[in-house]
């Protein structure tokens, strides 16, 4: 069967603005596959894009379970190390660029269009295009572990010469992989700036936007500005590698540290990618569930600029070891101390709502709790990473996997989940079922604190990160990590389960599907159709935020 | 402009009112808070790189 | 409610665990000297700032959730904004952090001073060992693993200090400023001992510096704390402490066994000499790479067993032991290895594993290809 081309109908997107009704006029779409294929609906690209997130999700923690049962106790038993090096490595890469910014990404497809109240994003095709350059990135990525000499083994960090010179063959699809991955966060962030900047409803000023919308903006000119960064260092990689260039090889005059100096002028921005977003969705559901507006909305907003500003500024603190000068080395100390005080900030404000609130807790609201208080954890051994001396004994070991994982799992794991608790009545017309989110969430939570916790710990007393076999003394901690990762991973099953279960049924949600919910999103009805907001909505920003 | 520079000070420190907030989206233009801003980043640049070189004497 | 009960359970269990573990000594370590006496300060301060913030932050977040519910019929305020509340709690954090910065810079700009050193050693990182110079002493050797294969395979009981035990562990003085340099042979390692408080990257081709002054004799165990390759887990660091006399005794000693060393390079050696050092010296410095059959693990690390090239062409051969490969994971030994060593350990690799050349190496022979 000829494929069919996507819908084009120019007629109804000249006129739309000025007359027409909804989705009755667009021609039928393609069926089946193509359907797929071909979108251009921000709603489906968005459900794909969150698909996708939760399918590398499972890859990746498959991975951080083979790393987890080897680790479970003493000894090599189970891999040998050239694999658990593979295993750390394509967790890591593909949690961060297959699970989380996927997942993100989808929401703000999902989402964005329809808190502005524009109909579409701004460039549909090209939205179409960014996603399906993500399930070709990584299955190439993937189909390195079945190449000759494995898949990378050099940590997601990739250091260099371990990275270039001491590589395994495969290195070379690692890093085209990893340059279509960034073209499609590129062309993402694109998107969500013009359809931001572009189409937001009449009478809505940049200060109306939810916080959702104002961080996603904020994160996709971080992108925009990192994104070439990282495809310019995996390119000086490239040429090390295959056309005898010494960008990071001292044989050659080149200098191993430029590496990580690139790398994390790329990786700190990338870290603040990954969590601006989330104290968005959380900054939507705690005043929706304390029925009260979000306190501090300006300094929140501004909050996050600085935090963007500042993620510039301190990317060597992930290089104290390497013998910086001293000046640098207290310049970045200093930098990173201060970037914990615009976070404290978004802190006390999520408290502020809640306090004199009237507060209930469904499903969203508990997990963006939980994201409050174990963010806050991870940003307090953030702090104490941050201060240089003491991290010459933090650094590279398990208390720095407890630090990023604190941030990363119960931090923006559970602001995604908390998202998709909060928004899965509009997309789908049923509230999920209370029970079993309410099981997700206990099990989630105790699953996730009984696998990191105890990493703090193993770290202080001396055990470094990415070794596949430990020391005695390090053993129970590694017991209690193994077992958290077991039922943090098993109790996800559930989460798969109750996501079918409420696409298939369960209690009617209405428009409005929660009670204190304002933003544009809950005038649409529930489920919401294809197409929305064929009119753009006259927006009335009433209510301060 | 002094009012422009504050309002960058206030969101370099994450505090501000919602009176000024509004003023400033009414009546600012943005290229001007942009440029201040850039100019601000530098300037903190330079104050904490001054502190550091200071320190480390 | 009952929600709630179980939130302030789960909190109150996670935050008793913390001191709990503390007291366990589940804690960084004190360590032996003065510099890591401060850095454990900073660590404890740093800690207790963040859980008297904790307390604060989230003692009103609970009271919040517990007072305000609106199970309980809370009816909700509409105040969205306090400036001076705001600008309150920007401030406090911010002296906090100069309040804490001041005794780290302190901290750091005495860690950064390795004058005035009495003694001068450099580490090298080599993928998966770590080689010692005290300079100017002519006294060098590496120290590698010595947990056995069985224990960590599982197939004997486990030692106390497993995965923590070299053959040759660094023996430094107490009461005086050693100062390393660091530097690698081929990837970025980094050395690291807990108790000393030193962490410090080595990376090839580059020189970085650090420095200690150990207060108490003894034996201090670390690791390798940078990913370098497979055997990053199983690269030890171990220190051994000692009074000044007996460390001055150790070297004098040293010394001279590296003086009978070099004498032994000049005379003729028997197959069975070679074969007994050169067996050693690959299972300490080859077998990791090669494996202990020789059957290397392709493509990475070639097979030595039934190599033709290798059997073949005992130049080649010379030339990769010295020289190393050029871009691939095999180093040069012409600074790390002495010449009856290198043709020990050729000879062995010419004649094992049904490689039966028959030809045997002179150190002799090797001390003039050196001296090239």
């Amino acid at each position: 069967m000829a494929p069919k081309l996507p819908p084009h109908h120019p007629v109804e997107q000249s006129t739309s603005t000025a007359a027409g009704g909804q989705a009755a006029e667009h021609p039928a779409p393609p069926r089946g596959l193509m359907r797929w294929l071909l979108t251009t609906n921000h709603k489906e690209i968005g459900s794909l894009y969150l698909i996708f997130s939760l399918t590398m999700f499972f890859i990746g923690g498959i991975f951080a379970l083979v790393v987890r049962a080897e680790l479970f106790q003493p000894g090599l038993q189970l891999v040998n190390p050239e694999f658990f090096n593979q295993m750390t490595t394509m967790h890591g890469l593909i949690m961060v660029f297959g699970a989380i910014m996927p997942a993100f990404v989808g929401l703000a497809n999902w989402m964005v269009p329809l808190q502005i109240g524009a109909p579409d994003m701004a460039l549909p095709r090209l939205n179409n295009f960014s996603f399906w350059l993500l399930p070709v990135a990584f299955t190439l990525l993937l189909s390195t572990l079945l190449m000759p000499g494995g898949g990378p083994d050099f940590g997601w960090t990739f250091y260099a010469p371990l990275s270039t010179t001491y590589a395994p063959p495969s290195t070379t699809f690692f890093i085209l992989s990893m340059h279509i991955a960034g073209i499609s966060s590129i062309l993402g962030a694109i998107n969500i700036i013009a359809t931001i900047l572009n189409l937001r409803a009449p009478g809505m000023r940049l200060m109306d936007m939810p916080l959702f919308v104002w961080t996603w903006l904020i994160t996709a000119f971080l992108l925009i500005a990192v994104m070439p960064v990282l495809a310019g260092v995996i390119t000086m990689m490239l040429l090390d590698i295959n056309f005898g260039t010494s960008f990071f090889n001292a044989a050659g005059g080149g200098d191993p540290v430029l590496f990580q100096h690139l790398f994390w002028f790329f990786g700190h921005p990338e870290v603040y990618i990954m969590i601006l977003p989330a104290f968005g969705i959380v900054s939507a559901i705690i005043p929706t569930f304390s029925r009260k507006p979000l306190f501090g909305y300006a300094s929140m907003v501004y909050a996050t600029a600085s935090i963007a500003v500042l993620s510039f500024l301190v990317w060597a603190h992930h290089m104290f070891t390497v013998g910086l000068p001293l000046v640098a080395e207290l310049f970045f100390m200093y930098t990173t101390m201060l970037i914990a005080v615009p976070t404290g900030v978004k802190v006390f404000n999520w408290i502020s709502t809640m306090f004199r609130g009237s507060i209930s807790f469904e499903p969203p609201m508990l997990f963006s709790l939980a994201f409050v208080v174990q963010f806050t954890i991870g940003g307090f051994s953030g702090l104490m990473l941050a201060i240089s001396p003491a991290d010459f004994q933090y650094h590279d070991t398990y208390f720095v996997v407890a630090h990023f994982h604190y941030v990363l799992v119960p931090g923006a794991l559970f602001a995604i989940l908390a998202g998709v608790y909060y928004w899965l009545p509009k997309w789908t017309g049923h509230y999920p079922h209370l029970k079993l989110s309410q099981w997700h969430f206990w099990l989630s939570v105790i699953g996730v604190n009984l696998t990191f916790f105890p990493m703090h710990f193993s770290g202080l007393a001396g055990m470094p990160r990415r070794i596949p076999d430990y020391a005695l003394q390090f053993a129970d901690f590694n017991l209690a990590s193994s077992l958290g990762a077991f039922l943090f991973g098993a109790s996800q099953l559930l989460f798969v389960w109750l996501v079918v279960k409420c696409v298939r049924g369960g209690e009617k949600a209405p428009a409005r599907a929660w009670e204190g919910a304002e933003d544009l999103e809950w005038s649409v009805p529930s489920p919401a159709p294809l197409h929305t907001f064929e009119h753009p909505p006259t927006f009335r920003p009433d209510t301060p935020h | 402009m002094w009012n422009v520079v504050k309002s960058v000070l206030a969101a370099f420190f994450g505090v501000q009112k919602e009176d000024r907030r509004r003023e400033d989206f009414e009546q600012g233009r943005a290229g001007a808070f942009i440029a201040v801003g850039i100019l601000m980043a530098l300037v903190l640049v330079l104050l904490v790189a001054l502190v550091a070189t200071l320190v480390a004497r | 409610m009952r929600t709630f009960i179980v939130w302030m359970a789960g909190c109150l269990v996670v935050t008793l665990m913390v001191p709990v573990a503390m007291a366990q000594g589940w804690n960084m370590p004190v360590g032996v000297t003065d510099v890591s006496r401060e850095v454990h300060s900073l660590h404890m301060t740093i800690f207790w700032i963040c859980v008297v913030i904790g307390v604060v932050v989230f003692g009103v977040m609970f009271y919040s959730l517990f007072r305000f519910r609106r199970s309980r019929g809370a009816e909700s305020a509409n105040f969205h904004e306090h400036t001076t509340v705001e600008v309150i709690w920007t401030a406090i954090p911010l002296l906090i952090l100069i309040g804490m910065a001041v005794p780290a810079t302190a901290t750091l700009s005495k860690m950064y001073d390795p004058s005035d050193a009495d003694l001068d050693v450099m580490i090298t990182g080599q993928q998966w060992r770590w080689r010692y110079e005290y300079l100017g002493e002519d006294v060098a050797f590496t120290s590698s693993l010595a947990t056995s294969r069985e224990q960590i395979r599982g197939a004997e009981a486990r030692d106390e200090n497993y995965l923590l035990e070299v053959d040759e562990p660094l023996v430094l003085p107490v009461d005086r400023k050693v100062r390393f340099l660091l530097t690698s042979d081929d990837v970025i390692h980094a050395w690291w001992v807990p108790e000393l408080a030193v962490k410090q990257d080595t990376i090839p081709g580059f020189v970085n510096e650090n420095w200690v002054r150990i207060n108490e004799p003894g034996i201090y165990r670390g690791q390798c704390a940078e990913l370098c390759g497979r055997d990053h887990g199983f690269m030890p660091v171990v220190v051994h402490a000692m009074e000044e006399e007996e460390f001055d005794a150790w070297l004098v000693e040293r010394k001279e066994a590296a003086a009978q060393e070099a004498m032994g390079v000049d005379r003729e050696w028997e197959m069975d000499e070679l074969m007994e050092r050169g067996e050693g010296v690959y299972g300490n410095i080859c077998a990791s790479c090669h494996q202990p059959e020789g059957q290397g693990s392709p493509p990475a690390f070639p097979a030595l067993a039934g190599n033709q090239q290798l059997i073949e062409d005992v130049e080649w051969h010379l030339d990769k032991v010295i020289n190393g490969v050029s871009g691939a994971a095999m180093p040069a030994f012409r600074n790390t290895l002495n010449p009856v060593e290198i043709a020990a350990v050729v000879t062995w690799t010419r004649n094992a594993w049904g490689n039966d050349t028959g030809e045997l190496v002179q150190p002799a022979e090797v001390a003039e290809r050196l001296a090239d």
